[in-house]
């Protein structure tokens, strides 16, 4: 299999620069009613490759706001970010895009998958979006990562058959099928029960000890500590260290 | 942008396709409106088509390729067409293929026991080809007949069914002309019974038309009522008019004491007005169209709110804003393309099924179909892109359901 160019893009990027994030006095504020908000004041962080990272805060602490930044997902924002080598700040939703798709793996707190779809045609979807592999070649990637995944024998399932720790795992799947810098997992055991929830932070570990860089944001102290490092999001501002 | 573009394209339209698959019923009804404005706007051109070859029918019915020259009997001095003016036609005129010229006068006969006036046309055998006059029954007189100036006789319809009903006369009836016995050979018709509406038609109503031998022999008419010159070809018609306006100024004191006319003038009036309505019907149709082009910005706009997440997750996947706008421009895209197809198909179908069941060649614009074809799927994409825009601009955090 061909590795994608953005992949390797990434990786010699990497290899100058070992943060994958790096964040410089980031600040939001949100307008409520005309009422300024201050999500953020000013967040410094740096995250280095192969790192878990754990974040976590009170409920409207601005750790969701955080992950939002740190996901491309949200592009209004004061400071300067650093996304594996490449700034990102101030750049257009239209240049985002690309570097969403080829930079980060999304792991929602509710899987977003799309119910239409076969869980293979879920985890190719990145890949098709990146548009520089064929057809074929996105879906034998997304088959290799739900083999991965212990999902081989349910790749024609739809999301909607499947038990909802395995729907997390194609989720996953699908977060990794583009060989992402940077794992984004958004309270990834937040619909699950204990149970799966272990499953699943097993699955983050061992991608952990595989080498992946991943930032999770949990309000869960148990689910934090499979992490290997802690940054608590407090008045706005990110402080290392256990709560 | 990597990648081949097509395969891209292909891409965009599997996820279009999955789209509309998810919602059938209301892909479907929506295509529905779709094909309803495009099969009256077709359907409309057809009928537009329709009346207008019927209009031209009835003019051209006269007489095609038709000039003709009579005296109007108005002014000071008024002359009317000589008998000497004929032969003069004949070598000075040309381009005519053939040349009928009509005497004419009146009869009182009594059918039944009304006295009735009927008219007397005297006529050489052209006349009928030029005017286009169809025989009922029996047979028009001859050109021996013309020669040796019989006394026989054709009748128009009317007269006949007054005469002796419907039932066709027999060989050996008789009518009374001139105050002589003349034998009645054939029963006749306009080609198309609608001449009087376009110009006065001699030959309509209670009418004996004789060899125009025998009339000039007996009466004692001294002028032409009309001469008909049928020209050679469309475009020859115009040098006619000019040659016979020409003859009738050299041998007459004022051209004014005449009319010389052809029928293009009625054509291309006929042809204006049935253009001007066709194109009203169509401005008519079009609403539809339009009605259909926002029916289906008005299901986009729905589909777009009822997959905000879906789009959400495709824009935290990598989508581009374009992917997404293309693939929502490419669902209303296949809507109205589709709606077109059917439409198309409704409105080529049923105007020829009707023209089918009522044995008329009713024709389809190979134009309008075209037209209708691009207009609708026209109409679809510019209604589609507001929805589409509306979809690629979400703002992601907000479509994945956050807050």
């Amino acid at each position: 299999m061909l590795t994608p160019p953005s992949a390797r893009v990434a990786s010699a990027a990497a290899a100058h620069a070992p943060e994958v994030i790096r964040l410089a006095g980031v600040a939001k504020t949100y307008h409520r009613d005309g009422v300024p908000v201050a999500a953020l004041r000013s967040v410094d962080l740096r995250i280095t490759r192969g790192e878990f990272v754990a974040i976590m805060g009170r409920s409207g602490s601005g750790k969701s706001t955080l992950l939002h930044i740190l996901g491309l997902l949200d592009a209004e924002y004061e400071g300067r970010y650093e996304l594996a080598g490449t700034c990102v700040s101030g750049q257009s939703a239209d240049s985002l895009a690309p570097l969403r798709n080829r930079l980060i793996g999304f792991v929602f707190q509710s899987f977003h998958l799309l119910p239409q779809l076969s869980i293979l045609e879920n985890a190719a979807l990145p890949a098709l979006y990146a548009r520089d592999r064929e057809r074929d070649a996105c879906f034998a990637a997304a088959r290799t990562r739900l083999v991965e995944m212990g999902l081989g024998d349910r790749l024609e399932h739809r999301p909607g058959e499947l038990s909802i720790g395995q729907r997390q795992r194609a989720a996953i799947a699908r977060a990794l099928v583009n060989a992402p810098s940077l794992l984004l997992a958004d309270e990834p055991t937040g619909a699950l029960d204990s149970r799966t929830a272990e499953e699943i932070l097993e699955v983050l570990g061992d991608l952990h000890a595989a080498g992946a860089t991943l930032v999770m944001v949990t309000h869960d102290p148990e689910v934090a500590a499979v992490a290997s490092r802690l940054v608590q999001i407090r008045d706005g501002r990110a402080h290392d260290g256990v709560a | 942008m990597a990648g081949p573009t097509t395969a891209w394209l292909r891409l965009l339209l599997r996820f279009a396709l999955d789209g509309l698959a998810g919602q059938r019923g209301r892909s479907g009804l929506t295509m529905l409106g779709m094909a309803i404005g495009t099969a009256s706007v077709v359907s409309v051109v057809s009928i537009g088509l329709l009346g207008r070859a019927y209009v031209v029918s009835l003019i051209e019915g006269v007489g095609s390729n038709l000039v003709f020259a009579y005296g109007t009997g108005d002014g000071v001095n008024p002359e009317e067409v000589a008998f000497d003016d004929l032969d003069v036609f004949r070598a000075r005129v040309p381009g005519v293929r053939a040349m009928a010229p009509v005497l004419s006068s009146t009869e009182t006969m009594s059918i039944g026991s009304e006295p009735e006036v009927v008219n007397v046309l005297g006529a050489t055998p052209e006349y009928a080809p030029v005017r286009n006059l169809v025989t009922v029954s029996g047979r028009f007189p001859t050109q021996a007949e013309e020669r040796s100036a019989e006394k026989v006789c054709v009748v128009s319809r009317e007269l006949a069914r007054r005469l002796w009903g419907d039932r066709p006369p027999g060989s050996d009836e008789w009518l009374r002309v001139f105050g002589l016995r003349f034998h009645v050979v054939g029963v006749y018709r306009e080609g198309v019974e609608s001449a009087a509406a376009v110009q006065k038609s001699e030959a309509a109503g209670l009418t004996v038309i004789v060899p125009f031998s025998t009339f000039r022999n007996l009466s004692p008419v001294r002028t032409v009522d009309v001469v008909y010159f049928q020209a050679q070809s469309p475009q020859a018609v115009s040098g006619v008019v000019d040659a016979v306006r020409e003859v009738l100024k050299s041998r007459h004191h004022a051209l004014s004491s005449f009319k010389v006319e052809s029928l293009q003038g009625y054509l291309v009036l006929a042809q204006r007005v049935s253009d001007a309505v066709t194109l009203g019907l169509i401005a008519i149709a079009a609403v539809s169209l339009l009605v259909g082009g926002i029916g289906i910005m008005n299901i986009m706009l729905v589909t777009v709110t009822e997959r905000t997440r879906d789009i959400g997750i495709r824009l935290a996947l990598g989508a581009g804003r374009r992917d997404i706008l293309l693939q929502f421009l490419l669902e209303a895209g296949i809507l109205s393309l589709a709606g077109g197809i059917a439409g198309v198909v409704i409105g080529a179908i049923l105007p020829w099924y009707a023209g089918v069941l009522y044995g008329v060649d009713v024709p389809v614009s190979a134009l309008s179909v075209v037209v209708a074809f691009g207009v609708s799927l026209a109409v679809g994409l510019f209604f589609g892109l507001v929805p589409a825009r509306k979809a690629a601009n979400m703002n992601i955090v907000d479509a994945l359901g956050y807050e």
